[in-house]
């Protein structure tokens, strides 16, 4: 009697099982896909956001005369950034508590530039995941988070501005070596982490070179430090962003060197959202106005406070000509505004990413600039060029 | 039919209440119920991976690997395929698995004699040994043993003992024969493995002979002996023929970065994942011998030693060939999870297999790549299994 009672029992329960699975699987329906830009809809603005009211949902953006979320920047009277507080260099925490880098100065550039107010920026913290979702919903006005600008990220995510940097993949070897290029590798032993393109970049170096280096693979970053460190391998490879914030916990820094080769491309840049053809006009100005300066030798501290003689110099500061300020809506100072907030190209690359911050060499790499600023029409091998101010 | 129906009427009680109609009806529910949920999943997985247009298929496994692969036994080019690269990592966790398991074993079994042994402190420091290496998780004890040798120098500023091993924080390299013209080098391996047959027959009939005629007839030394004869007799017929047949390759720092090449190299990962794998499997193997030996009666101890056999000969004739019989069964589960373990080689820089297939699943479709390893990893045990289970025949008592 027992025996049946415990069959019955069992039954039931697998039959509970196996309904319970089975309507479970027929019911949940798949979510929709918000990554779809014709469905903007499907993202909702945080509803505990102060200002929901204030930001436009991709929808009303849509259909919303241009300039619309100037405007709104404007009314709110601050920028709403996208970014982060966890990576030395382009978004963390400095010893007074507050937010700065790279990716942090280009927003407060964008400030400076619509409201004349380096300081009234607010950055939302997000992590990779939250990247696309959060600019998609419209609910920033701009996210600079060491995005890679990618084809699909630019159709489904919003509009890639300016890139503002060329990270890529890079080595880190020690100076006592006495290499001075990655092509030097010639049957070294190169340590690298699993699970991203990192290895098969490595790979593809190596076989296009000839260089048969013997790569040592490793589950995490930190093992591959450890190893590194200790000289089982030669080098090490990984983004070079990561190599300088990883360098900065080796013990002795300076007896290490990122070498000048980048082996993929990764081009960071920030991005806005879709639909608002003014407010990206904005974005990509300010940007051109954060390269130019360094060109033309306007930084924070010789800003000029009258006109020069050097038209392109005058034209950007403002005295002279105009570089679309009407247009988009800016003020005919902005740039001033801009260099005086944040300085130029030049000066945010050194103050986070340069000595000052995590000493990623700029000079000869892709991202020193693509003139001298005293001879504009030297070559200086950079690739950090943007759109003309006229 | 028509009889079953008799012969359950006959009980007199309903059908429905029938002991014999219920358990039936349990088995064939069940078994639709199983047979739905296994398809049910399989269509699932299906269904979902053309609905996202996952690929998969082995067409990949014909084109060129193209990426490194870390320390291997078997010579690779980055110019193979990605079958030959899998075979490659295959070959190197094989490698590890038979020698850890067979190092775990002899460490196993000497802790776990120590273990009942009547010295207070070697019985006391064997406790401590299986107590701390089976009681930390393997994962934390590879990365102990992956910083101990990063501890010792890097590869220029190594050690060299009289320029032929080379120890550093990269590896351990050796002087290593190996083979020169494939056929001469296969020949001679074919000859002196047949010469270790015939030791091992020699060896046999030898103590066949001693037991059965009481004369001193030195099985081992025969066997030994008759092994070596032959290997070296080959030798030398193949080295006037066609030259020798091993060369000895000897390592030595190469290139700018004084990188060890050549001879024998048992590299810094593999040292740790050794030492990981073997401490941690033998601390659960002799925890199994000591339970095997226990479990042999007291008495045959005891008469073992009233007929005068010395403690050690008690061990190896009497006590061992009967604890046998305890340890084999859960011994071959212990070999199973040294094997499985060596998956985890991929934290401290090991190209096994894992680590390997890991990484291409980066070029190949990665549903084919974990069949692949699944069906790779599980060969492996269910040939130790087969083997322990020979084995196990044998032993036991027909």
């Amino acid at each position: 009697m027992a025996k049946t009672v415990k069959y019955i029992a069992g039954i039931a329960l697998l039959v509970t099982t196996v309904a319970l699975l089975a309507c479970g699987g027929e019911e949940t329906p798949a979510p929709a896909p918000i990554t779809d830009p014709t469905a903007p809809a499907a993202a909702t603005a945080m509803p505990e956001s102060p200002t929901e009211e204030a930001v436009p949902t991709p929808t009303e953006a849509m259909h919303m005369q241009a300039g619309s979320r100037l405007q709104t920047v404007m009314d709110r009277g601050n920028v709403i950034c996208a970014s982060r507080n966890d990576v030395p260099g382009y978004g963390f925490i400095d010893a007074s508590g507050a937010n700065v880098g790279f990716d942090i100065d280009l927003c407060r550039a964008l400030a400076a530039a619509v409201l004349n107010d380096p300081s009234a920026i607010e950055i939302r913290l997000i992590t990779a995941a939250e990247r696309g979702p959060t600019i998609q919903s419209g609910e920033v006005d701009m996210l600079v988070r060491t995005v890679t600008w990618t084809t699909s990220r630019d159709a489904q995510w919003g509009n890639y501005a300016q890139t503002m940097f060329y990270d890529g993949q890079g080595f880190m070897v020690n100076r006592s070596l006495g290499v001075d290029s990655a092509l030097d590798l010639q049957g070294a032993s190169v340590c690298v982490t699993q699970g991203t393109t990192t290895e098969l970049n490595l790979a593809d170096f190596s076989n296009q070179n000839g260089l048969n280096i013997e790569a040592l693979t490793f589950e995490d970053t930190a093992a591959v430090v450890a190893a590194y460190e200790s000289g089982q391998c030669d080098a090490f490879t990984n983004d070079r962003s990561q190599l300088a914030a990883l360098g900065t916990s080796l013990a002795d820094r300076d007896a290490h060197l990122i070498l000048p080769e980048t082996i993929s491309e990764e081009p960071l840049g920030p991005v806005v959202p879709h639909g608002d053809d003014q407010w990206f006009d904005i974005v990509k100005t300010v940007m051109s106005i954060l390269i130019y300066a360094e060109a033309y030798d306007v930084s924070s501290s010789n800003m000029p406070s009258a006109a020069t003689g050097e038209t392109k110099k005058d034209r950007l500061l403002g005295f002279e000509g105009s570089w679309g300020q009407e247009s988009l809506g800016l003020d005919q100072m902005a740039a001033q505004n801009v260099i005086r907030a944040v300085g130029n190209y030049g000066e945010i690359y050194e103050r986070n990413l340069g000595p000052s911050g995590i000493n990623l060499p700029r000079e000869n790499g892709r991202n020193a600039l693509w003139s001298d600023a005293s001879c504009s029409d030297c070559p200086k091998g950079g690739q950090i060029y943007a759109a003309p101010l006229r | 039919m028509a009889a079953i129906l008799q012969n359950l009427t006959y009980q007199g009680i309903p059908i429905w209440r029938h002991d014999q109609v219920i358990q039936w009806t349990a088995q064939v529910v069940s078994g639709f119920l199983v047979v739905f949920l296994v398809a049910w999943f399989f269509f699932n997985i299906v269904g979902a991976v053309d609905e996202r247009e996952i690929p998969y298929g082995f067409s990949f496994l014909e084109r060129a690997y193209q990426t490194p692969i870390g320390q291997h036994f078997l010579p690779y080019e980055t110019s193979d395929t990605f079958l030959y690269a899998f075979g490659v990592a295959a070959v190197n966790t094989i490698v590890v698995s038979i020698v850890g398991v067979i190092l775990a074993t002899l460490l196993g079994i000497f802790v776990g004699v120590c273990r009942l042994s009547g010295n207070w402190l070697v019985a006391k420091v064997a406790l401590f040994y299986v107590e701390f290496f089976r009681n930390v998780p393997l994962l934390i004890q590879l990365y102990f043993w992956f910083y101990i040798v990063l501890a010792l120098p890097p590869v220029r500023e190594g050690y060299a003992i009289a320029n032929r091993v080379y120890i550093n924080n990269a590896g351990v390299s050796m002087p290593f024969p190996f083979p020169d013209g494939a056929a001469a080098a296969l020949f001679w391996i074919a000859l002196a493995a047949a010469g270790i047959i015939a030791g091992a027959v020699v060896q046999r009939s030898l103590a066949q002979r001693e037991i059965t005629t009481g004369q001193p007839s030195y099985p081992l030394i025969g066997g030994f002996a008759t092994a070596i004869v032959v290997g070296a007799v080959a030798w030398v017929v193949i080295s006037l023929v066609a030259g020798a047949p091993l060369v000895v390759s000897q390592p030595g720092p190469q290139g700018a970065f004084g990188r060890i090449a050549g001879g024998f190299t048992v590299s810094g990962g593999l040292m740790a994942l050794l030492m990981g794998l073997i401490m941690y499997t033998s601390s659960f193997i002799a925890e199994i011998v000591r339970a095997g030996i226990q479990s042999v009666g007291r008495g045959q101890i005891e008469a073992s030693r009233a007929l005068g056999l010395s403690p050690m000969d008690t061990l190896r004739q009497v006590t061992f060939p009967q604890a046998l019989r305890v340890i084999v069964p859960p011994l071959i589960s212990q070999f199973l999870n040294l094997t499985k373990n060596s998956s985890l080689a991929g934290a401290i820089g090991f190209a096994d297999l894992t680590n390997v297939a890991k990484t291409m699943t980066q070029t190949a479709p990665a549903i084919s790549i974990f069949i692949l390893i699944m069906a790779a990893y599980l060969a492996m045990s269910l040939t130790y299994s087969l083997i322990g289970n020979l084995y196990n025949r044998r032993i036991r008592i027909a």
